[in-house]
Parts: C-alpha cells; structure tokens; sequence
C-alpha cells in the first residue's frame, strides 16, 4: 500500500486510488484514417515496464482527478506526479 | 405534504461518543471552471467558494466545502429551512449558473445523508476503518476531506474540535450507520 | 501437583496468584506471568509434541516466537480452538487447555514414531521422488499422505471470537521494548515526536530487565535497576503510545506495518466475553526503527533435538524471568560467551551446572574466569558428538576437536544429564527490514547477516542486537549514536553513559559439528519443526541443487510455521562450506510477511457475517419488505427478487407478476439504475462521443435509448438519456455499471476530450426511480397527478415532464422496458416511500401488481431487449447483438467506432444473439447450457444460453442465446446436450411478443 501525492488533495492512501495504466497513450484524433494495425497499436499495445513506468491514475475516492504518477514498477517508489495536459517533470531515469 | 423519510432517524449515545443523523438539509453540487462562478456564488450565498484544497468557507447559514478544483458541496445550517426555500435556492443558483453556462448546479439533498459525529473519540472510530491521517484535520476548524470509511465514499466535514458532519451515499447510509455503531462498541 | 523446580526468588511470576491449566487432559498448576512454556517445564513437562516427518519426542526448546518444538493445540471447542500456538509465547490463564499436535494416539506413545525407524528410507525430496508414478495412483497415495501430515486441528465451526482492525499515524514507530526499543522511544518521544512503541511481550525491557549481575551496570548499577527507571519514565511521556502483546507482521513499502494485539488471549474465557480478542493494528509511520533484537542459535551436532536440549539464553530466562529450573543436572555447550552468563544465573539460584563444553580453545573472559572459580568443569576446544535418551535427554558423548575444527579426536567421553544448554551465537532478527525490501550484508568475523544502511529502502533504521551490536555497550553507545543522526537531536543524557560489560565478544563458528561417525550414521537436526537435517542439505546439494530457494523447498528447511527462525543461518552455512561459497555470496532465502503467524479473523477484523460486504437499499426497501419480497443481490444493492403471496413458489409468482403486468398494471423498484447528470454546453456534442447514435437532434424533453461501447467495439452499457432542458441531460446507466460508467466517462472529459464544457454529477441515490406499465399504467398516473396531460400528443412515448407531487419536484418519463405503455416517475429519495405507497393505493383498484427483478428480466426477454452483462459479456459488438440499426454510421466518431470494422469484427462467424424456441413449449433451458450441431464427437460447441424463461404471456418456453453465425441461421435446428437429456431447439427472431410494438400506447 503506498501513499500517493494527489497534485489536488495532497498525500493519501493508495486505497483512495485507482489505476488507469500505462500513461501517454493519446486517443487517436481521426481514428476512422486509421489501417487496422496503427489502431490496433493504440487500442492493445501496453509496454509493461519493470522499472520506471508513467502511468495514470485516479483519485476515485477522493477528488475524482486524474493524474499522471511516475513508478518504478520494481519497487513501487514513486519519482513524480504530474496534472494531466502536463510535461512529465523527469524525462527518463 | 408527502412524508419525508430519511434512511436512519436516529441518535445514539457512547461514552465520549454521540452520533446523529441531521435532515432533513439542503445539499448541492456545484461544477465550473469559470472566472465568474466564484463572484456569482459569493452574490448569491455571501461566501466566496474556496480554492485551497480540503478546506471549507462559510457563515451562520451554509457551508461550502471544496470537493476538487471544479467541485464544492454546499450544505445548509438550517434543517426548517422549507422546501419551497430549498427549491427557490436550487433555481436560483441553476438559473444563474448553469443556464448561463457558468458551471453544473445540482440538487443533492437525498443523494447524501449528513450523521454528526461529536466526542473525544470521534477520530478513534473512524480511524477502524479509514486509512485518512487525522493528525492535522483534527486541528484545523472547517478542514474537509473525502476519503472512505469501511470502504464506502465519504466527505468529511471538521465542525468544531472533535465535532465533524461525515456524508454518505443514501443508499449506503444504513450500512454505514450499523458499521459506526457497531466499531464504537470497541473504543 | 510437583511443581518442585519452582524455585522461590524475587522474580516477574506472581507466586500468590496459583493459575490451573490442563496440558493432554492432565490437570495443572502455574502462576500468574507464566507463559504455558514455563508451567509446563515448573511440573517437569518437556516433551511436548512430536516432530512433523519421523515423529520423533521434542521438547520445550526455547522461550519465544522462535519455538520450533512446543506448537500446541489451544482449547476443544470447535469453533474457538486454535492450532498451532507457540507454547512459549501464550500467556497462562485460568482453565486453559492445551494438546499436542502431531501425534496419535498420544504425546507419549505416537504410532507415527516408525517413522523414526524408517529414517533411513525417509530422505529430503522423498515425497516427490516416490509418489510421482505411476501417475494414476496418485489419488490412492493422497489419502495416506493426507491423513499423516498436518500440524493441528482446523476449528470447524465459525469463529465466535471479535477482532477488529485499526489505522494509527505516528512520526515513529519503534519496535521491539528491550534496551535497545526503550531507549529509542525515549529519545523520539522526548524531542515531541508522535511515537509507538509496540512488543510483543506483556512487559518492557527485553532481556536486559532480568539481567541482575554486577558483570553488566550502567552508571554503576546492575542493567536490570536501570532499565526499569528507564521504563517508569518512558511511560510517563505524553506523545507515547506503548502496545505490549503486539506484534509486528508484515512490514510493506511506504513504512506501512501490520501490527497484532492480543487483547484478550491471556484472559479466561469468562473474562474474554464480548471483548475483541485481537485488533489489526495498520500503521503508517513516517520513520520506523527496528529494534528487534537477535535470537540464540543452537549447535548443529548429531540427536540435538531431544527434549531436553534448549537453547542456553532460555534456561537463564527461565531461571531468571519465570524461577522454573529447566532440569536439576544441567550442562551447557558453547561457541562463545553467552552460555556462561547462564551458568552464573544458574549458580545463583543453586543449580548446579555440571560441565561447560565449549569447542574455543582459549576463551579467558572475565565470565568464563568466575564461572571456572565457582568450580563448573570447562571443557575447551571440545564438541558435543552425540546425545542419549528418548523422551528426555539422559547423557551426552564429548570428544576433543582437531585443531581445525573437521573432525574428533581422542577419547570418547560421556556426561549424564537432564538438560542441555546450546549456544551457538546470535543471529540478528532481519526479518522486518528484509520485508520492507532492504538488503543484507553479510559481517564475516562474527558470521552474521545485518541490514546494510546504503540498501534501505524508506526512512527506517535497525538498532540494537537486530542491527548485529550483542552486547550491552555497543547497544546502548551504536542505538544512542544512531538514533540521534536519525531523527536529528541534539545532545541528549544518554550519550556518555558509563557502561559495563565483561563479555568477551570473540566465538567460534563451525556450521556441522564433526561426529566420530560417517555423517550417514548422525541425525544433526537443522529444522526441527519440519525434520531436515545437515544430512538431507548435503543430499540435495549432491542431487544437483544449487540456488538456496531452491534447496529449501526440496528439503522444506524453514518452510514451517516457524519459517526456519532457528535454522536458516545453518543450511546456509552448510550449503557454504560444502559448495565453497562466501555466504555473503550466497545470500538468504526471501523473509516474507507474516513475521508470526495470524489468525484469520484479525486478517478479515469485522467484515464478517453482516459485514462482510455492503448492502445498499433503495429508499422503498421498507415496503419491500413488509411485502414479503424475496431478494436478489444485485452487485451491492438488494432488489427485490419477486413477491410471492400465499406460499407460492418462485415461478408461481414470477407467472403471476408478468401476467399481470401485461394485462393491466405492474409496478417495479428501479431505483438502483445508475443516474448522472450531464449539464454544461457540449452536453450533447459528448453523448454524441460517448453513445453509437446521433443525440444533437435531441429535442429537449424527449428520451432516447443509448448503447455504449468501450473502445474495442464491444458494448459496455446501454441506458436511456433525456433531455431535460437545452444544455442538460439526466443520463441512465446499468445498475452494475453505474460507477464504472461515470469514471469511464469522467476519464473521458479530463484527459481525451478537456476542450469539451461539460459537467458530470452522480445523482443515483438522489432520486429513486418506480416505473409503472401496463394498459392501466396511464390511468393510475392521472389519479396520482390529475394536473399533469398524458395524452399520447402531448406526452408520447420516449418523452419526460416536469411535475410536482403536492409540493415535491418530480420527473415524468414515459418509457418502457417491458414493451408495455409504462412511466417511469423519479423523485427526491427521502419522498420515494410516500409516492409509492400512493402509487399502490391509487392502482388497487387495477389490481397494481408489485413485481421484482425476475419479472422484469421475463418481461423484456419476451420483447427481446438485452441485458447488459448477462446477454452481453464484453465479447459483442452492436452487430453481433443485431442492433445495427443504433450505430450512427454518418457520425465521424464515437467511442468504439474504429474498432466496428477492424478485420475481427467484421467476421461472419462471430458469436450473435438469437432467439431460441424449443420443440418442447414446456421445456426451459438452463442459462449457460451450451449448444451443439450433432452429437458426433468431437463435438462442437457452437455458443449458449444467455436468457430463458417461460413466458406466461405467450405460454411457451424462451430463450436468447449466442450462436456462432447466429444471424444467417434463423430456423436451424440446433442441440442444448444436458446431463440426462438432449433438447432440440431452433433459432428465432430475438423478439417473441408485440412485434409490431402496439402495446407501447395501447
């Protein structure tokens, strides 16, 4: 279980939360000009890092914003977070 | 008249502990992102809605609670408040905002139940079931925080020291009620 | 009652308070602070149970968490027993009563003792080596294996006994209450910080509160007189909070603990009545320090697992802290100087030590001088080699070491003996650091394993024997030290103390004692709860196993309820010296939570019974019951299910229900839909993102029915939305599907779409929804609402009015899920119960029918409407459900749209919704019976039932189903294979009544 650094309610527990998975994966804006690959690579395609990885999650019970948490997968230590629309604050690690 | 009938309709005792459901109250949700929205509520209500985090405004009639950046509750003070006046409130705060694309304006009476929690271990009881640090709620008069109790959402609501107003779903209201009744059995 | 070995001294057992217990139907004495443990050794009770695998007689072996040997049975009854309890950890009470475990038919003659003879033929991976063929007999060896494994007897009736659970904040969390605990919490409580000090004995100061011996002062008085003035001022800190009968389990990421407390297992049953017995204590800390302390490792010599033979810092605290004499010819066997501080104990109480066995060769410490004056034998440089005796240690055989520690040399001596202490140094209690992800070094002149401070993963810190300091001075100058760097204080008065120790700190390791016998012939016990020894490591070793994980499973060393707290460091110095590895190199096997083991009721605390999960009720939940319904879960809601009257059956009154619904007027409950509202002005530039159908044309005031999909095609949700007013909408969603419906939606509006200006706002328990349809539905509406026109001009079907009901808003739909003219009226919740109520009365005289969930399941299955998540399972498009017509195909984009012509959802032979009829009217298929062409094996299972019921209405059997290629298949005979029966069916048309939809304004 660990605490989370909501960007709107500040730390709280990671049961408040819930995960939305790998971050930066943008809705395509004309889905319809799309081959059936490139959609496919939007719609299924997940990295599933060991290590650091950017992902979103939502404060549900809480404040109900998504945001964007940076975690190394490995041992759950959390580098950053970040509002959504926001340039991660670390590049890589 | 229709009878009004609200889910619990009780008070109960324990040492350094009363809790008491508090209705019939006028609740509602409001939504904007707007510049004017805050200079609008202020009009109508005579109080600003407040921008920092897990705080709360308010004066002898209403409470404004912040939910999130785009998000306050307001609740009133007053359970005689008629509901001719509840409705009169309602329209005016749609008419003004949400008509006028300033925001979302929503009725939430009977969609949470207010329970008064107020005694030296209010914080102890809840604290059975809710990971939320209290150390620097406990201490700040008017704080808010929306966190869960026995895995059912609520908002906190700091009244006064060892005084809060806990909200919760209707639906979950008796659930909840039996669970705090139940855990302050054993503080 | 002999309770001769009792000895009276001023010591932590209140002699006046005599407690009766029951050991093996036996009846018993102890006192007031006995632990079982020490009642048990007071009336000369070794041999408490039997060993897991040979079954060999094991006594008492040591006095905490880490007993291998005496795990008892607690109590008879069959709801509150408990299996597997550390006889050393549980606190005698009154009427206690304990069994062994792992014997038949006693303690003292087990059946399960051949084992022992049969040793030799019982080697590590035994188990797996034999019973792996032939594969067919497998069941047949189960049985046996079955019956003669298990430590202990599963309750079998549920647990009478309340735990509850507890989350706590501080700014430090000590644990462990010895020296090294007590003076950490002072320091953080004294600099005003929010501290915990937990332990999980009933009492504070470790092994150093029984230490009365002038060999060990602080600030000139004995450690013991110290500790206790630094106790009563610790206790008087007002930001201290201390848990005695606390035990940490788990510590996890983010200095999150578990913590348990035994509130009332010390008490007799009359004293527990109604209280909680354990409380799960959550704990979150911003620092954590570890003061755990070390446990004393025994001596790896052949038969060292005889009652009897306990570990030499116990025999002192059982003199020392509880006065019980282990034995009355004791003598002790040493790697280093722990042993004869047992000796000087012992001798003060007048026992008398025989002989000290110690394989150093030139240990001259100020102990072993005063031991050596008192006239106690030393032997030095000598070894253990084997042990006599079968339920009791009798004698044990001593040769001289070689000079290198390999082998034996000269005579064989032997030493008659009721007991025998073992020392073989300390290993530091890691075990929380490691949970918490931290990694050990390995120290190589001492032979220890100790958290390394570059390899911490959160702000925590271990101190004390737990950190690898043993003895008193650099417990106290390291903790004091470090403690101060890491909470940042300043100078304090425990720095500088004058502090005396006459411990020499120098051992010597040997991991296998040398034998005068091939190491075939030995049994030198490594685990001795799960019965591995030297031998089977060194067997594994040679059968090719290398990884420690690895040699752990294949032996099961440490894989008891103890988790191998006594016996890891050996099998790992074992495997170090026999493969020639540094056993820093080496590394140790993953310490994992729990540190002791836990109940399953402080794990679940009070989610049980009624509280196992929430029930949510609709505000006219009351009348439903009153009325007798009987109740469906519906996710967390209860809905009514059906209302039977006068003993009928379920399907009685579901025929009933629908009937009437049809006929004339049938009201439901459907509250529990899920309701958002949508206000903002891109509210219908959003619903036309988030539904397959086109929402601008929306007039305000009407209804239209949605499908939802998720972006791979599939439907996700379906509901009706209405208009309510030029810029909002009051959307409806599943019952199930409410919450996740509006963060699907939410994620939408915050992260793909921030430019739209819309709000969402959960309304589901603001308003309770009670549809009422049927041919008379109209006329029950106008007696509740003479004002409000209800012609089919001003208020058709798929449309809503504003109303008031006396003075209370109220909304007005008229839509229909039953293919019936139906209204659905929506109202403040806390009103809902009255407008019912006036619903039922006005509709008496239409004999207004109340149905439940089945009824309206029924209902919609004969007009053919889906269910989404039973007719849907996240498999099928619109198309698949042949809903074409609802995919706004002009529409540039909606949620899922890509994904309705990817190459896999264009296939023909995708699974599709169908109607099924059987040849049978009367006979009604099983939801979920699958569906088959022919019988000829193999068979191929063409899809199955997903809805079915008997239509009333119709007085035949239907069914929905998803068919492979369903849609071209209209009028195929198809097979339903049941356990004793094949059923013949044929595929319809999905709607069975009211085709034309007539009955909607009738």
């Amino acid at each position: 279980m660990f605490i989370i650094n909501c960007p709107y309610c500040g730390e709280r527990d990671q049961t408040e939360f819930s995960c939305g998975g790998e971050a930066h994966i943008e809705r395509p804006k004309q889905p319809t000009e799309l081959s059936d690959d490139q959609w496919a690579e939007y719609l299924f395609m997940r990295k599933n890092i060991k290590g650091i990885q950017f992902e979103r999650w939502n404060h549900i019970h809480g404040c109900r914003k998504w945001f964007n948490v940076i975690r190394d997968t490995s041992n759950d230590k959390i580098h950053a977070v970040y509002k959504m629309g926001e340039k991660p604050p670390i590049k890589s690690l | 008249m229709l009878s009004f009938n609200s889910p619990i309709n009780e008070e109960k005792k324990y040492n350094d502990l009363n809790i008491i459901e508090v209705e019939p109250i006028i609740k509602i949700n409001l939504r904007s992102n707007k510049r004017e929205f805050s200079t609008k509520i202020g009009k109508i209500l005579s109080i600003l809605p407040p921008n920092e985090a897990n705080t709360s405004s308010g004066n002898e009639k209403f409470n404004l609670l912040w939910l999130s950046p785009d998000e306050w509750l307001i609740y009133s003070n007053d359970k005689e408040m008629s509901l001719d006046d509840q409705t009169n409130l309602e329209d005016k705060l749609f008419n003004e905002i949400s008509k006028l694309n300033q925001g979302a304006v929503t009725n939430v009476s009977d969609h949470w139940v207010m329970i008064n929690l107020n005694g030296n271990k209010v914080y102890d009881l809840l604290s059975k079931s809710c990971p939320y640090n209290f150390n620097d709620f406990k201490n700040k008069k008017g704080s808010v925080a929306q966190t869960i109790v026995n895995h059912i959402n609520v908002i906190l609501h700091h009244k006064q020291e060892n005084n809060l107003n806990l909200f919760v779903r209707r639906s979950f209201s008796e659930d909840l009620w039996l669970w705090i009744n139940d855990s302050a059995r054993f503080i | 009652m002999s309770n001769n070995l009792r000895i009276n001294k001023n010591n932590f057992i209140d002699q006046t308070v005599r407690i009766s217990f029951k050991f093996n139907g036996k009846k018993l004495f102890g006192y007031k602070g006995d632990t079982l443990a020490s009642a048990l050794l007071a009336n000369n009770i070794h041999l408490v149970g039997r060993s897991f695998k040979y079954h060999r007689p094991r006594g008492i072996m040591t006095c905490g968490s880490e007993e291998p040997n005496a795990i008892v049975q607690i109590g008879n009854d069959p709801s509150l027993t408990d299996p597997n309890v550390r006889a050393t950890e549980i606190e005698l009470f009154e009427g206690l009563e304990a069994f062994s475990q792992n014997c038949w038919p006693s303690v003292n003659f087990d059946v399960g003792g051949i084992n022992n003879f049969l040793s030799p033929l019982l080697p590590a991976g035994f188990y797996y080596k034999t019973f792996m063929w032939p594969a067919s007999f497998w069941e047949k060896y189960e049985f046996f294996i079955r019956h003669s494994a298990g430590l202990g007897k599963s309750p079998t009736k549920p647990d009478q006994d309340l735990y509850d659970h507890q989350y706590a904040h501080f700014d430090v969390l000590v644990i462990g209450g010895g020296i090294s605990g007590i003076l950490s919490a002072k320091l953080s409580a004294e600099k005003g910080l929010n501290t915990m000090l937990v332990d999980d004995k009933n009492y504070l100061g470790g092994s150093t509160i029984y230490q009365d011996d002038n060999n060990f002062k602080i600030n000139n008085e004995n450690s013991n007189q110290w500790i206790k003035k630094q106790i009563e001022d610790l206790k008087k800190l007002p930001n201290l909070t201390i848990k005695n009968r606390t035990s940490v389990a788990a510590f996890h990421g983010y200095n999150y603990l578990l913590a348990r407390e035994n509130l009332n297992d010390h008490l007799s049953s009359y004293e527990r009545k109604g209280n909680i017995r354990q409380r799960l204590w959550k704990i979150r800390a911003k620092k954590v320090v570890i003061a755990t302390g070390a446990i004393e490792r025994p001596l790896i010599f052949s038969n060292n697992d005889r009652p009897g033979i306990i570990l030499s810092s116990s025999i002192k605290k059982y003199i020392d802290y509880y006065g019980v004499k282990t034995g009355e010819n004791i003598s002790l066997f040493t790697n280093n100087d722990s042993a004869y501080e047992t000796a000087i104990s012992l001798n003060k109480s007048g026992v008398k030590v025989k002989v000290i066995i110690d394989i150093r060769e030139n240990s001259n410490s100020i102990l072993s001088k005063q031991v050596e004056r008192s006239g106690i034998k030393i032997l030095k440089g000598y070894t253990v080699i084997d042990t006599d005796g079968y339920k009791k240690i009798k004698s044990f055989d001593v040769m001289k070491l070689s000079k290198d520690g390999g082998s034996v040399v000269g005579n064989k001596i032997t030493y008659k003996c009721d007991c025998l202490g073992i020392s073989g140094g300390w290993t530091p209690m890691v075990h929380l650091f490691t949970q918490s992800g931290g990694k050990l070094k390995f120290r190589n002149n001492d032979n220890v394993f100790i958290p390394d401070e570059n390899k911490t993963p959160s702000k925590q810190i271990s101190v004390g024997s737990s950190n690898g300091d043993f003895e008193l001075d650099d417990v106290i100058n390291n903790t004091v030290k470090n403690i101060k760097i890491f909470l940042g204080l300043d100078k304090n008065d425990l720095e500088n103390l004058n502090i005396k120790c006459s411990k020499e700190k120098q051992k010597r390791n040997i991991w296998l004692l040398p034998s005068n016998k091939p190491i075939s012939k030995t049994k030198p016990f490594l685990d001795f709860q799960n019965d591995s020894t030297a031998k089977d490591v060194k067997l594994a070793l040679r059968e090719g196993f290398k990884s420690i994980e690895h040699v752990k499973r294949y032996t099961t060393t440490g894989m008891g309820t103890d988790q191998g707290k006594l016996s890891n460091m050996h099998a790992l110095g074992i495997i170090a010296d026999t493969t020639g590895t540094n056993m820093g190199d080496l590394g140790t096997t993953t310490f994992r939570p729990p540190y002791t083991p836990l109940t399953f009721g402080a794990i679940v605390g009070r989610n049980v019974g009624k509280f196992f999960d929430h029930t949510r009720k609709t505000a006219i939940h009351d009348w439903h019951v009153k009325n007798k319904a009987q109740f469906e879960n519906v996710g967390q809601w209860k809905r009514p299910w059906y209302f039977p009257k006068n003993g009928e059956t379920m399907h009685q009154a579901v025929q009933r229900e629908s009937k009437a619904a049809r006929e004339s007027a049938g009201i439901l409950d459907a509250s529990t839909l899920g309701k958002i509202d949508i206000q903002g002005e891109d509210a219908s530039e959003f619903l036309n993102r988030v539904y397959t159908n086109a929402w601008s044309k929306l007039a305000i005031g009407k209804c239209r029915y949605g499908l939802m999909l998720n972006e791979d095609g599939m439907v996700y949700d379906d509901g009706v939305t209405t208009r309510l007013a030029e810029n909002h909408y009051i959307m409806t969603t599943t019952t199930g599907g409410a919450a996740n419906v509006l963060s699907k939606l939410e994620d939408y509006l915050q992260t793909e779409w921030p430019e739209l200006n819309v709000y969402l706002t959960t309304v589901t328990d603001q308003y309770s929804t009670m549809s009422i349809c049927g041919p008379n539905s109209k006329k029950i509406i106008k007696k509740i609402i003479p004002s409000l026109d209800l012609s089919d001009e001003s208020f058709p079907h798929m449309s809503f009015k504003n109303s008031k009901i006396n003075n209370v808003n109220c909304r007005i739909m008229r839509i229909s899920f039953t293919g019936e003219h139906s209204y659905e009226i929506n109202v403040q919740s806390n009103y809902a119960k009255d407008v019912w109520e006036r619903c039922i009365e006005a509709g008496k005289e239409f004999n207004i029918t109340p149905y439940g969930t089945e009824t309206m399941h029924l209902l919609r299955a004969e007009k053919g409407f889906i269910i989404t998540g039973q007719d849907t399972d996240g498999t099928l498009t619109p198309s698949d459900l042949q809903m074409d017509w609802i995919i706004g195909k002009m529409k540039y984009d909606f949620i899922g749209k890509r994904s309705l012509y990817r190459s896999d959802t264009i296939r023909e032979d995708r699974k599709q919704l169908v109607g099924l009829l059987t040849d049978d009217p009367k006979e009604v298929l099983e939801e979920g019976a699958q569906l088959v062409e022919s019988l000829d094996k193999p068979i191929e299972m063409l899809g199955h039932v997903t809805s079915s019921y008997f239509s009333p209405n119709l007085n035949k059997s239907i069914a929905l189903a998803v068919v492979r290629s369903g849609k071209k298949l209209k009028g195929k005979k198809l097979i339903v294979p049941m356990e004793n029966k094949n059923i013949n069916v044929t595929i319809t048309d999905t709607v069975f009544y009211d085709k034309e939809n007539k009955r909607l304004n009738a």
